[in-house]
Parts: structure tokens; sequence; C-alpha cells
């Protein structure tokens, strides 16, 4: 029988490659709680997450990130559980116990629990949701917890993890059916994957509207007497109809992971799509991506790593999509024939393509849409131009763009400042170029 | 910026202007270990907008102290290293050298509401402590003390009881489990844990120091 500290050892290393980057909750203390609120709870989360610690890759590590199980009935070829020898799970009360010990050390944000699967999704997903229900209502945490989904599993436990969780999520890997089947040719791209992160927006929308109805009557027949008997309905059916908590509304947002390399001839731009259509159709809070690492003693151990500038490409690439809210066909000018990202930064090729033969930006005259397209304006200076703009200021100098936060040293190429433009280099020698090649006609 | 000072605060119409107002300036600016009455009055003659934007020497260098005090607590809130007894005392030592014990007593308030909180200020060598019903205490006494004192009329909680084992190690092994060789970028490490990090009482004997400095064998 292994150790605690030997399962998190093994565990712990098979998870490295999932990714969670933020402890952040979108709770809102819009509703009452309708459990009441009490002092019992323990835990909290931050508005913008805290990070106890980094890796040192410079990753924040601020989450109890293991495996429930190394234990599994796929044979994915990437993946790190196939190579392991050492075959081991926690038991829920080990999970939970080991977890509080951690916060209590204030060396942990939150739970990111994911595991393979042993015996059958639903069977192991009911253990995870053992442990969280243990962490809930046992030691009342309040915090972080990001419940991975396995694929294949019950709408009831999808349904169950919901509301138990702050983050729900699913991982894509592949971002088409021929591409999974590449790598993990067990696993239903369109059953296992797609339909349950359908579910898991149909389930938050459905809760998330009769809650609201409920809510309505809950301010409107306001005695304390419909209160108390509501709230006691509330216990007894537990967090089963509403959060785990006793709030109203189901928050957990859902993302998913992309393993980045691993299929062949999978391009940038079928990883993007398929997140387009994420933001479009499922709700999707934001993807992550993971560079294919070979490891030892898996079918996929003589593949060359993808690149983590590619990594770093779709992610720059993604923001602009979530954040920018360009559409993915804006984009399309920049893939290369492959349907790869070119070097560098995704929004300067944009740049240069759409300026190439248009105008330069005046400040003063822009839309809102067109100053997103310069470099080093973002969302927020954006509004700030537009907001000033408004108030009758004019953009005269450098320092008034600045002042609301602009990076001059990527945006003047494309700025038309008081009438005038800072040339570039590139410029100059395009225009030697042209003299030489007049010359040469000549 | 003429224009930008003749109006009042053209920035608050975003609603996500730059830097702080004036109010959180009068209201934080006490905490910085180098303040001085006078401040106030220089900040009351200065416009918000020039404020915001670090426009004049003065501005700079206020920006800088409030930067330095929510940095402090913050980090403090991130490196504090705290242990729990079955009592429900959660005790830590924090090394604060300007006035934000508050801010971090309360962080960990919320986040263990029925527990007592007791930590220790290397700096001052004063020990705070925080009640369930958050009200704050300086005493003068060593961390041990407060602890055994804290703890002396509390009933023993069984959760708390519970997870009373060592927990060192374990986050030990978890922080080597999580490390992925092939990604290692000890440029960002060290931005992200920057040297003076590992000075926190938290972090001096912290796994992450025996990953900052590697031999140069290791590399080979």
């Amino acid at each position: 029988m292994p150790s605690t500290l030997e399962k998190i050892r093994v565990l712990g290393e098979n998870s490295k490659y999932d990714i969670c980057a933020s402890t952040a909750s979108s709770r809102t203390d819009k509703y009452p709680k309708l459990f009441g609120d009490t002092n019992s709870w323990i835990g909290n989360t931050a508005s913008a997450g805290i990070c106890h610690s980094y890796t040192p890759d410079g990753r924040c590590m601020s989450l109890f990130k293991t495996l429930y199980t190394n234990k599994c009935i796929y044979n994915c070829k990437y993946c790190f559980t196939h190579s392991c020898k050492r075959k081991m799970s926690f038991t829920p009360e080990e999970y939970a116990r080991t977890f509080m010990k951690l916060y209590s050390m204030n060396v942990v944000e939150g739970v990111f629990i994911s595991s393979a699967v042993c015996g059958s999704a639903d069977k192991t997903t009911e253990e995870m949701l053992e442990a969280i229900r243990l962490l809930r209502f046992k030691y009342n945490f309040q915090g972080y917890v990001h419940f991975k989904c396995l694929p294949g599993v019950s709408q009831y436990l999808l349904k169950e993890a919901i509301s138990l969780s702050d983050r729900i999520s699913i991982n894509t890997e592949a971002s088409s059916k021929d591409y999974l089947a590449e790598i993990a040719d067990q696993k239903d791209f369109n059953n296992d994957i797609i339909t349950r992160q359908r579910w898991l927006k149909q389930i938050r929308l459905k809760h998330n509207d009769e809650a609201l109805k409920v809510m309505k009557d809950f301010k409107q027949d306001n005695t304390l007497e419909y209160q108390g008997k509501m709230i006691k309905e509330r216990r007894e059916d537990g967090y089963k109809k509403f959060r785990w908590d006793g709030a109203p509304i189901l928050n957990s947002g859902q993302t998913t992971q992309f393993v980045v390399g691993a299929a062949e001839s999978e391009s940038d731009y079928d990883l993007l799509k398929r997140i387009d259509w994420g933001y479009r159709e499922i709700d999707l809070r934001r993807a992550y991506f993971s560079s294919f690492i070979p490891i030892e003693g898996t079918p996929l151990a003589g593949k060359q790593a993808a690149s983590l500038a590619r990594e770093h490409r779709l992610y720059q690439t993604d923001w602009l999509l979530r954040i920018y809210h360009y559409k993915l066909k804006d984009l399309e000018e920049i893939f290369n024939e492959e349907g790869n990202l070119p070097k560098g930064d995704p929004k300067m090729h944009l740049a240069s393509e759409y300026f190439k033969d248009r105008n330069l930006v005046d400040p003063n005259q822009a839309s809102y849409r067109e100053l997103l397209l310069v470099p080093g304006i973002g969302p927020i200076s954006a509004k700030r131009i537009i907001n000033l703009r408004a108030k009758k200021f004019v953009f005269k100098r450098r320092q008034d763009l600045k002042s609301v936060g602009v990076v001059l040293k990527r945006a003047e190429p494309y700025l038309l400042i008081n009438g005038h433009n800072q040339t570039t280099l590139n410029k100059y020698f395009d225009i030697i170029s042209d003299n030489v090649s007049q010359r040469e006609i000549v | 910026m003429r224009k930008l000072i003749e109006e009042k605060d053209p920035m608050e119409v975003v609603g996500c202007a730059r830097g702080h107002s004036c109010e959180e300036l009068i209201h934080n600016l006490p905490r910085h270990c180098k303040f001085y009455p006078a401040l106030i009055q220089h900040i009351n003659k200065i416009p918000e907008v020039i404020l915001r934007n670090s426009g004049t020497p003065i501005a700079k260098k206020v920006n800088r102290m409030m930067r330095e005090i929510s940095k402090e607590s913050y980090r403090a809130m991130q490196f504090t290293r705290t242990e729990i007894n079955n009592r429900g005392v959660l005790f830590g030592i924090v090394s604060l050298k300007h006035k934000v014990m508050d801010r971090v007593l309360n962080y960990f308030h919320k986040r263990w509401p029925e527990c007592i909180i007791c930590l220790y200020n290397e700096h001052t060598h004063k020990t705070s402590t925080i009640d369930e019903k958050g009200i704050i205490h300086k005493i003068d006494s060593p961390l041990k003390t407060v602890v055994e004192k804290a703890s002396k009329n509390r009933p023993l909680i069984p959760y708390f009881d519970d997870i009373q084992f060592s927990g060192k190690e374990i986050f030990e092994t978890l922080y080597s489990s999580q490390f992925i060789s092939e990604r290692e970028n000890q440029k960002y490490f060290k931005k992200m844990i920057p040297e003076k990090c590992y000075e926190l009482p938290g972090m001096r004997s912290g796994i992450e120091k025996r990953f900052r400095n590697k031999k140069i064998n290791d590399y080979f």
C-alpha cells in the first residue's frame, strides 16, 4: 500500500501537464445565500487569485493538482499514465485531509481534481465527487475548486460536479474527430467530449433560469416564515438544487485544454477554429494549450516535441479572439499555407497586413474597432480614447496617448498624431528598395 | 497634458483609471514607514490627474510608496507559511516594514473565520492577533506564548485535530512533482519569485530556493 507521500509524488507527476492558470472565482454576492451566511465556512477566493508558489518554469503553483487515480482504461498515445508502471489511487478521505493540511499552511489556494478513468468514467467521477463533498461539507471548505470532468461521464454527475465547483473543464485534446483518433483512438470525439461540453452549458443555463425565478418569489414574499421554510427545504434537498453553499447562481464556467503538436498535421488554424466554436456555442471561458512533450514509454516517444513558441503564439491569438472579440475570419490572412501562425506577435502581423493598403489611424477620428487594430492599443486604452473624445479632448501629442495607456513603441508606426506619422526603419528600407528598382528600370 | 489638467478627471469616465484617487492616497499612505504628515498637504495641492499619471516628482514618489505598501501586503499573503493547532489557532511569522498587518490579518480571517489568527512581526518584534469577531490586538509577547494563551480556553475542534500532521514534506513532494524539466525557465522563475522574497520568513527554508540555486553540474 503506497503512502500518501508516494501518491502525491506519482499522481502529482502524472497531472503536471494539466494546466490551470487562475484561481480567481467570479462568485457573486448579488443574491442571498439560501443556507444563510455562516461563519463556519473555511476558505475564501480572491477576486484576482493568489499565487503561493511558482515552479522553476515560472508557472504559478497554487492548486493541489494531482490525479485522483492513474489507473486508466484508455491508452492515449501521448499520455503520461500510459507509461507509468506504478498504479495507485487516493481515497476520498485521504485526498480531502491532505488538501486541508496544505491549505492550513497557506501554500495552496484551491483544488484541481483530475483523474484517469478507472473502470468507468461514472465510477471514477463518483469517487472524485465524494472527495469534493467531504471538502465542502465535512471540512466546510469554501475556496476554489476546479473539477476536471472525464470523457463520457453521465449527465447527473456533471450536474453535481458543476454545483460543487468554481470551474469545470473537459479536455478536448484535439481539434477534430480525426485528429483525436490519431492520438486517442478509444475516445469518441463527438459523444464523449463535445456532447458533454454542450451539456455543461445547458445545465448551467437551465439551472440559473430556474434559480432566478425562485429568487424572484423569495424577494416578493419576504415573510420570515416563508424564507425559513425555503431554507429548510433547501437544506434537505442539499446543494443538488442550487449551489453547494446555497447561492442560487452557478458560476462555474467551463474551460478546455488542447495538446499542441501531438497529432500530425494539426494546424494552428484547426485549433483556433475549435476554440472560436467553443466561445460561440458552449460558453467557453478560455482554452489552455499544452505543447506536446514526448514521454518515454509512450507510443509517441520518438516524435519531436512541439515548440513552446507555438504554444505562446496560440495564446496570443486566443487573446485576440477572447478579449478583443476578433472574428476568426479577420485573422485568416496571417496564417501561412499550412494553416500555422507566423513567428512573432499575431497582432503585429495583422496590423502590417491591414495597413498595407489603408490609411493610418487618427486617434481623434478612428472608431473603436479601428483603434483596436493598432498594436499597443488594447480594449481599455481604446475605450479611454473614445471616452476622452466624447469629452471634446483632442489628442495632439504622443504623451496624451501615453497617459491613457497606449504603448507608443508599438503603436506609433500605425498612428497619425497631429497629422504626423513616425516612419519606421522598414519603411525607410522600402523607399530605398523602390528607388533602386526604379533606377534599374531606367 | 494641459487640457487634461483643466478637466476634473476625464479618466474616471472609463471606470478604469490609472493610479490611485486622492482619497485612496490619504487613506493608505500613512501605512508607509517613511510617511510624514506634510505629504498629505502636498497631495491635496496637486490635481488628481497628475497624481494618477505620475506627472510630477512628488506624484511619482507617492505612487512608488503606494506600490511598496500593496506589494508588501500581497507578498505577505502569498508567502506567509502558517500552522494550525487542534484548538483552531492559526499562527505564523511575517516580516512587515509598513503598517499592513491589518490587511494580512484580515486576509487570514476571511479564510479561517472561526479561528484566532496570531502573526508575529519580525520587524517590530510584536505579535498581532485577530479573533473570531475580527477584532485586532497587538501584544508584546513572543508568538509561542500568545498561541498558548489563545488556545487555553478553546475546545478541541475535530476537523482541525484531523489535520495535525506534518505538511512540509507533503508540499515539497507536491512542488517537486509539478516541475516539467523540458519547460525550465530560470529567468521567468526568478522574475516571479525575486531574490528578496526568499528573505521572507515563510520562504527562507522553502523548497523553491533549492530549485533556484542550481549548481553548475546540474546543467550537464
